[in-house]
């Protein structure tokens, strides 16, 4: 009851207040005088005394200097009201007269009194307008207090999200890393074993190819959910990109020994930030990449060099180069064409693509061309700020 | 050598615990295997084997405090440690702590194979030499004399300068083991040299391979630890 009450009050209020303040004060001003006059003169016919007047003109004293703004017009309704009440409820009537004794004290007091009352309800008003004022106050402080709160709980859950994210991480990579590598180890034993038949012996070194070509999946994926959306930050340090790079090599000539791949360094120390583990998975996906698809044997070269403010790695070939799809989908940072992921590549696309999103997340570039004498050249550059060399 | 020697395998994964045990038998060790880290302490005690090889991710016990139980006993066997692939914290630390090399999950039989004949011979090689420093080391064509401050190349004398032959010198004398950059650091610009960064060491260690001119991808002589530090090979 009371709230329908108080919404009708400030929708009245609103309405009140949209009319301009000197017009809407003098009406307010002019309707209690007339109101005040109006009583008078029905009490007047009843009681014949004068002291009544007085007390209704005080009282349409307080309701215009609550309704109206400032002193001025309590002030004045005041005046006006004395006026009226010698004027027109005192003796002699409809004329002004301070002939009784003791009526200008009355006059005075009237006029004190309503000065008075005026001043004490501006000042109640000023007291209402300032709790209003603090109570918005107070309001805008909570309400930016709420939205304070669901930012921080926004990035807890953030933050928590990625914890979550790494936990999951090290737990598939455990579980995943550990049967591959009991698997591979025990087909290694086996394979060195002097009672396996030469025909099982194929099989086994088929088993042990391919864990080995899953433990390289896996890696390849793992890092690829480290790097695809950022929301990990890389755990970048200074490193040597030739120790890198001798890494990659050494973890490539591992897994085929057949293959002479050349490295030439330069005689630039080329020591910049980086994630060195992805980097080197980049090295090692590259020359993986140009031993199984290129069809070149013998002219697998990895190359470290300086350019301007790169740090440069070059894997070339001289097999059969390219197609392409392949070009295009590289320049413009698309993932690899879907025909690249078929059974007969072997997940070339995915390699290609884990390449480019851990130089992307390194803010370096990436490119793949064919060489003007025929084979493939796959280049990445890492930027060497901050370098101090 | 008349007895074989004994290796304890303290890892929790019986699938791997199982195949290091048949790739040690098939090479001529005794393996002991042990699942928990109180299972290993206590084969420890009883066998007293001849390494230990030490997974850091055991159910029971962090493995680096077995790592320093092992350490505080009289007796002194080789720690190889087994770690997960991107816990280079942990295995820094474990190197600091004694262990004389790691591999990493997942590794090869050939691999483990030849890191534990390198800490075996290097175990052998400290009990002969009762502490008595050698003065000069040979590693392949490349022989490093304390004494005259010379290394040779061959024949050839190679010049370096005096944190570069530090360095030899550090790591020719712990030939086998991997040495972290802060003990390398340490050992060469004092506790305060290092602070901050080791690009004064990876520079002075590229330095020293161009002089020696090795490959990083085929070390002769100085294996680079990706992220870890370095290690002489001792063969």
């Amino acid at each position: 009851m009371s709230q329908r009450f108080t919404a009708l009050y400030h929708r009245l209020d609103a309405q009140f207040h949209r009319i301009p303040a000197i017009p809407r004060n003098i009406g307010v001003m002019a309707l209690f005088l007339c109101a005040a006059y109006w009583a008078s003169s029905i009490l007047i016919t009843h009681t014949g005394g004068e002291n009544n007047s007085a007390l209704v003109f005080v009282l349409a004293v307080v309701f215009i200097s609550l309704l109206t703004s400032g002193y001025f017009y309590g002030i004045a309704a005041s005046i006006i009201g004395t006026l009226c009440i010698n004027i027109y409820f005192m003796e002699p009537y409809a004329a002004f007269s301070l002939s009784r004794p003791g009526y200008p004290v009355a006059l005075l007091s009237m006029v004190a009194i309503s000065c008075v009352v005026c001043a004490l309800t501006a000042r109640v008003k000023k007291q209402a307008t300032e709790a209003v004022r603090r109570e918005k106050k107070a309001k805008a402080l909570y309400e930016q207090n709420e939205k304070l709160n669901a930012e921080k709980a926004a990035i807890q859950l953030q933050s928590e999200r990625i914890s979550i994210r790494e936990n999951i991480l090290r737990a598939v990579s455990h579980d995943l890393r550990t049967p591959l590598t009991s698997i591979s180890g025990a087909v290694s034993v086996l394979l060195e074993s002097p009672d396996v038949s030469p025909k099982n012996l194929a099989m086994l070194a088929d088993i042990k190819q391919d864990a080995d070509g899953l433990i390289v999946m896996v890696e390849n994926l793992l890092s690829v959910t480290r790097v695809q959306d950022g929301t990990i930050p890389l755990k970048k340090r200074e490193e040597m990109l030739e120790e890198v790079a001798g890494d990659a090599l050494l973890t490539t000539r591992r897994r085929f020994p057949d293959y002479p791949i050349e490295l030439d360094l330069s005689e630039d120390i080329l020591y910049l930030p980086m994630a060195p583990l992805l980097v080197k998975q980049v090295i090692v996906n590259l020359l993986e990449n140009a031993i199984r698809h290129s069809g070149d044997r013998e002219h697998i070269v990895l190359r470290l060099y300086r350019q301007d403010d790169w740090a440069v790695a070059e894997v070339r070939d001289r097999g059969r180069g390219l197609s392409p799809e392949v070009c295009q989908a590289v320049a413009a940072g698309q993932p690899m064409p879907r025909s690249l992921s078929g059974d007969a590549t072997r997940g070339m696309g995915i390699g290609l693509s884990v390449c480019q999103n851990i130089i992307k997340a390194h803010g370096g570039f990436f490119t793949a061309k064919n060489r003007p004498g025929g084979g493939a050249v796959f280049r990445f550059g890492l930027p060497t700020e901050g370098e101090k060399l | 050598m008349s007895e074989k020697q004994t290796i304890l395998i303290i890892e929790d994964e019986r699938t791997i615990s199982n195949f290091i045990s048949r790739a040690l038998a098939a090479n001529d060790y005794r393996a002991i295997p042990a699942y928990t880290g109180k299972e290993g302490l206590s084969l420890f005690f009883s066998h007293g084997p001849d390494l230990v090889l030490l997974d850091l991710g055991l159910p029971d016990m962090d493995g680096l405090e077995i790592l320093s139980q092992l350490r505080g006993l009289p007796r002194e066997a080789p720690v190889i440690i087994i770690s997960a692939r991107d816990r280079e914290s942990e295995k820094v630390r474990a190197l600091d702590m004694g262990a004389d090399d790691y591999v990493v999950k997942p590794f090869g039989v050939s691999e483990l194979l030849a890191r534990i004949r390198s800490a075996l011979r290097r175990a052998d090689r400290l009990k002969l030499s009762q502490g008595i420093q050698r003065s000069i080391y040979q590693i392949k064509d490349l022989t490093i004399d304390l004494a005259k401050h010379q290394v040779l190349l061959g024949e050839q004398e190679i010049h370096f300068t005096q944190n570069e032959f530090k360095i030899i010198e550090l790591l020719a004398i712990h030939a086998g083991k991997v040495l972290t950059y802060d003990f390398i650091l340490e050992h060469i610009w004092g506790p305060y040299g290092g602070t901050g960064s080791n690009q004064i060491l990876r520079v002075n260690m590229a330095n020293i391979r161009r002089k020696l001119k090795e490959n990083p991808s085929e070390p002769k002589y100085i294996h680079t630890e990706l992220g870890i530090g370095y290690r002489m090979l001792d063969d």
